[in-house]
């Protein structure tokens, strides 16, 4: 397969395709330079994209991720891999990284694909929806969803029988088995780390029933229930099918908790549940909801005041992390506790628990690199060497990290974090132009 | 009521062998996984934060700690690895210094040296009194037996009656509990209940009952090997059943104190990770006074006694610094105060009610 490597050749290659990653490649391209942007999964947008609303504002998040992410696609000076993989990453002179990537085959040829979802009909198929975060299912001819970018169909050649019905409908016959994996080798001056972050793993606290009790699920599915692009026309328990009126969170689930391995704060999870539960409150009037936590952390601009007007619409918050979660027979939740302000251990029943869980650091990062070169911070989040004079920079002079793949950290400060690491890159690769 | 915040009293219950509480960020996740809480009586988070700002006089008042068996799921399940089990172990060890009003149970707890020294004072008693008889078997065995009588009675009007007053006072006259005299009679079930089958310890671990079997049995064979010795006079007894009895007891005591050593040594439950001096003082000592029993009987039986006298000045030796030390200052403590605690806090709730 090495002798097919194409060799190219670009100003800066960004690792990652979510807020992060998409901002730092439109402000390197806006001031020309030129950009080659690897994103491993099927579409851009990282974790924003699939989100419902964003606090503190409640702005509908894909209404501003979509038109960043197609003005990203439409760049002149912006490449896009998507299913593809950076495998390694080395850096030859002060202005020669060379990256091997490899592109996987997504068996459709998007150019002409007009994502008109035959396919999708004909395909026997069914698994389920990763990105509606496993409520619903999908087939294995797809469009990733609705929102992607490409927006294309994709096949799922994990689950695929290769039965061929797709092929057959297909009328701009796009379809095509015979595509390989290809492998490119990138010549770059400089490159921006935004790699991301992994949402902790429920599984990981089996007390709390996640996987076992049916009406357990993350703050992520809660985030596709409530989203435009929702997988049902309303909110569901996902174990029968009924509209909760119970609602609890989970503050904390598998964050600053040192008995999971991650004893640190995510800095999002306060306030994304608290987002939320404003809007359930709206799409559920008669719905109670209880935010069970340790301390609220509304540290940012206008968040004090988010966390005031959820409590003034009648969200119950509650002092005092979930111990246990125990599952009765019609599938309600019995959460047990200790109510800290009266120092009494109680049990409470609810409907549906939303866990939210926590930020984890994405290890990827710091694999690329031969031998350690990218260092890591004790939670393997990308060191940053220079926190109070150049928070972008990291071990490798030339190489720079954007957004939660630094640290935890919400949407604004990602996108802030971004460009910190774009105008960092553009003025590397001036310092060592002529070199 | 409220006592002066204190933060060095960390420092003091460090000599407990409390550890890392300060870590506590106040979650109660602590209270809500363990399965001895009740809305009732909720723990352990609470004592966590009476002893991070050092209340003492709360602490003293209350019952709570005697209420933990030391499961130690508080402990695994911990966030800040504020390691809240080992906390109540020390509030425990804590509060029997408080209670005991020789001042001698503390300074046991807080000086290895000090308890190093009493053992070496009380052989050295035991030598020298073995010396005055000529190192006769006879007269050591009768004379053994005749401190075994005197020993329990003192220690208990001595030491037991006043301490046991004294937690009376803190835990209820301060605490101002009022109730009727005979409340106190119809919570006494409780107490003799909890004292012989630490039937609250059972839910511990709802399932691995081992433990508290292995507990209880070891509670009936060691107070029914003080009976045999002390009242059925088993060293001296003729009689087949006596003997075979007392066999049967120091084989199990001192069989299920080697388990319970060797756990101690592999460390393998939160409750063996932080084993404190008193704590090994307690098991090894146990241990050895079931087998030296043991043995000195088998001496007797084997007639090897008479030459071998120092198998009994040695069984005489750990019987005297177990009945000086450890019975009246130490561990053993804890079996008569939790069995109280219980007493006492059905009484409480009788006021409730
Ligand atoms: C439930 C939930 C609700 C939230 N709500 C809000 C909110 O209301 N307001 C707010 O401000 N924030 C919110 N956030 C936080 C927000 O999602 C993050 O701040 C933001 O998505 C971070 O963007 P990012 O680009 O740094 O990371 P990501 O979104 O994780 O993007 C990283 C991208 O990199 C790609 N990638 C990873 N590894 C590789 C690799 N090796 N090669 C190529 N590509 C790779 C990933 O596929 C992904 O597309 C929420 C988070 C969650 C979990
Ligand atoms: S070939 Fe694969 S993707 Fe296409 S319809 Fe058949 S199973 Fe589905
Ligand atoms: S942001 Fe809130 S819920 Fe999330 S880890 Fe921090 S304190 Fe816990
Ligand atoms: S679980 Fe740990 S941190 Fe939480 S209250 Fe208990 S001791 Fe403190
Ligand atoms: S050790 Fe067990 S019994 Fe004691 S407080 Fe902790 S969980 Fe409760």
């Amino acid at each position: 397969m090495n002798e097919e490597k194409k060799i190219i050749h670009y100003d800066a290659l960004v690792v990652g395709g979510g807020i992060a990653g998409g901002e730092a490649a439109l402000n390197l391209a806006n001031s020309g330079y030129r950009v080659l942007l690897v994103e491993k999964e099927r579409s851009l947008g990282g974790k924003m994209i699939l989100l419902s609303k964003v606090f503190p504002t409640l702005d509908c998040s894909a209404c501003i991720t979509t038109p960043k992410v197609s003005e990203i696609a439409r760049h002149k000076n912006i490449t896009i891999f998507t299913e593809s993989e950076v495998t390694t990453i080395d850096k030859r002179s002060e202005n020669d990284f060379v990256a091997q990537i490899t592109k996987k085959p997504r068996y459709v040829h998007v150019e002409d694909c007009t994502a008109c979802q035959l396919c999708e009909q004909a395909c026997p198929v069914s698994v389920r929806d990763e990105y509606q975060q496993g409520l619903i299912g999908r087939k294995a001819a797809f469009i990733p969803f609705s929102i992607a970018n490409p927006k294309a169909a994709a096949i799922d050649i994990e689950n695929c029988t290769l039965c061929g019905a797709c092929e057959k409908v297909c009328p701009t016959h796009c379809i095509d088995f015979t595509m390989q994996p290809e492998q490119f080798e990138l010549h770059a001056r400089t490159v921006v780390m935004a790699t991301g972050f992994n949402l902790f793993d429920p599984l990981e606290i089996p007390r709390y029933g996640y996987g076992q009790h049916k009406n357990v699920i993350t703050s992520m599915q809660m985030e596709r229930e409530i989203a435009p692009t929702r997988p049902f026309n309303t909110i569901l328990r996902p174990g029968d099918g009924k509209v909760p009126d119970k609602i609890a969170y989970v503050l904390c689930a598998g964050s600053r908790d040192a008995s999971v391995g991650n004893p640190i704060c995510s800095q999002i999870c306060c306030m994304y549940s608290i987002k939320q539960a404003q809007l359930l409150m709206g799409a559920l009037p008669m719905a109670d909801v209880t935010i069970y936590y340790i301390n609220i952390r509304s540290f940012g601009k206008g968040f004090e005041e988010f966390y005031q007007q959820a409590k003034g619409m009648g969200v119950s918050f509650v002092k005092g992390k979930i111990g246990t979660i125990k599952e009765k027979e019609n599938g309600n939740l019995i959460l047990r506790y200790e109510d800290i302000s009266e120092g009494v251990v109680k049990e409470a029943e609810h409907d549906m628990v939303v866990l939210s869980v926590g930020v984890k650091s994405n290890p990827d990062a710091g694999k690329i690199f031969p031998q350690g070169a990218l260092k890591l911070d004790p939670h393997r989040f990308v060191a940053q060497t220079d926190l109070m004079g150049s928070p972008a920079k990291t071990s490798i002079d030339g190489v720079f990290v954007a957004g939660t793949a630094s640290a935890p950290m919400d949407i604004p400060d990602s996108i802030l974090s971004a460009g910190s690491a774009s105008s960092e890159a553009i003025s590397y690769i001036k310092q060592h132009q002529e070199a | 009521m409220a006592s002066k915040i204190n933060p060095r009293f960390a420092e003091e219950l460090k000599q407990y062998g409390s550890v890392n509480f300060n870590a506590c960020y106040n979650c109660g996740n602590c209270t809500a996984v363990c399965s001895l809480s009740t809305p009732e009586q909720s723990f352990p988070r609470e004592m966590v934060r009476l002893s991070a700002l050092g209340l003492e006089d709360e602490l003293k008042q209350s019952l709570k700690p005697w209420e933990c068996y030391y499961c130690g799921e508080c402990t695994t399940q911990c966030p800040q690895t504020a390691n809240p089990g080992e906390l109540m172990m020390s509030l425990r060890r804590w509060l029997t210094a408080q209670y005991d009003w020789t001042g001698l149970s503390g300074l046991l707890y807080r000086s290895l040296s000090f308890t190093i020294a009493a053992l070496l004072l009380v052989a050295a008693g035991v030598l020298l009194f073995a010396r005055s008889t000529g190192f006769d078997a006879e007269r050591l065995i009768h004379v053994g037996h005749l401190f075994e009588m005197l020993a329990i009675g003192t220690v208990f009007l001595v030491i037991f009656v006043p301490n046991l007053l004294r937690m009376w006072y803190f835990t209820i006259v301060k605490q101002k509990v009022r109730v009727p005299l005979k409340s106190y009679f119809s919570a006494l079930p409780e107490l003799f209940v909890n004292m012989f089958t630490q039937k609250r310890a059972k839910d511990c671990d709802e399932d691995d009952n081992f433990r508290w079997l292995e507990h209880m049995v070891l509670v009936f064979a060691y107070l029914s090997l003080l009976f045999t010795t002390v009242f059925l006079n088993w060293f001296g007894s003729e009689h087949l059943f006596v003997i075979l009895l007392g066999y049967l007891e120091s084989l199990l005591v001192f069989v299920i104190t080697i388990h319970f050593v060797s756990g101690r040594i592999k460390r393998n439950k939160s409750l063996n990770k932080f084993s404190q001096p008193s704590d090994w003082l307690f098991v090894i000592w146990l241990l050895l006074m079931g087998l030296s029993a043991f043995l000195v009987r088998l001496f007797i039986d084997l007639q090897l006694l008479e030459n071998n006298i120092w198998m009994h000045i040695l069984h005489l030796t750990v019987l005297a610094q177990w009945a000086l030390i450890i019975v009246p200052f130490g561990k053993w403590t804890h079996f008569l105060y939790r069995s109280f605690a219980h007493y006492f806090v059905k009484i409480k709730t009788m006021q409730e009610a």
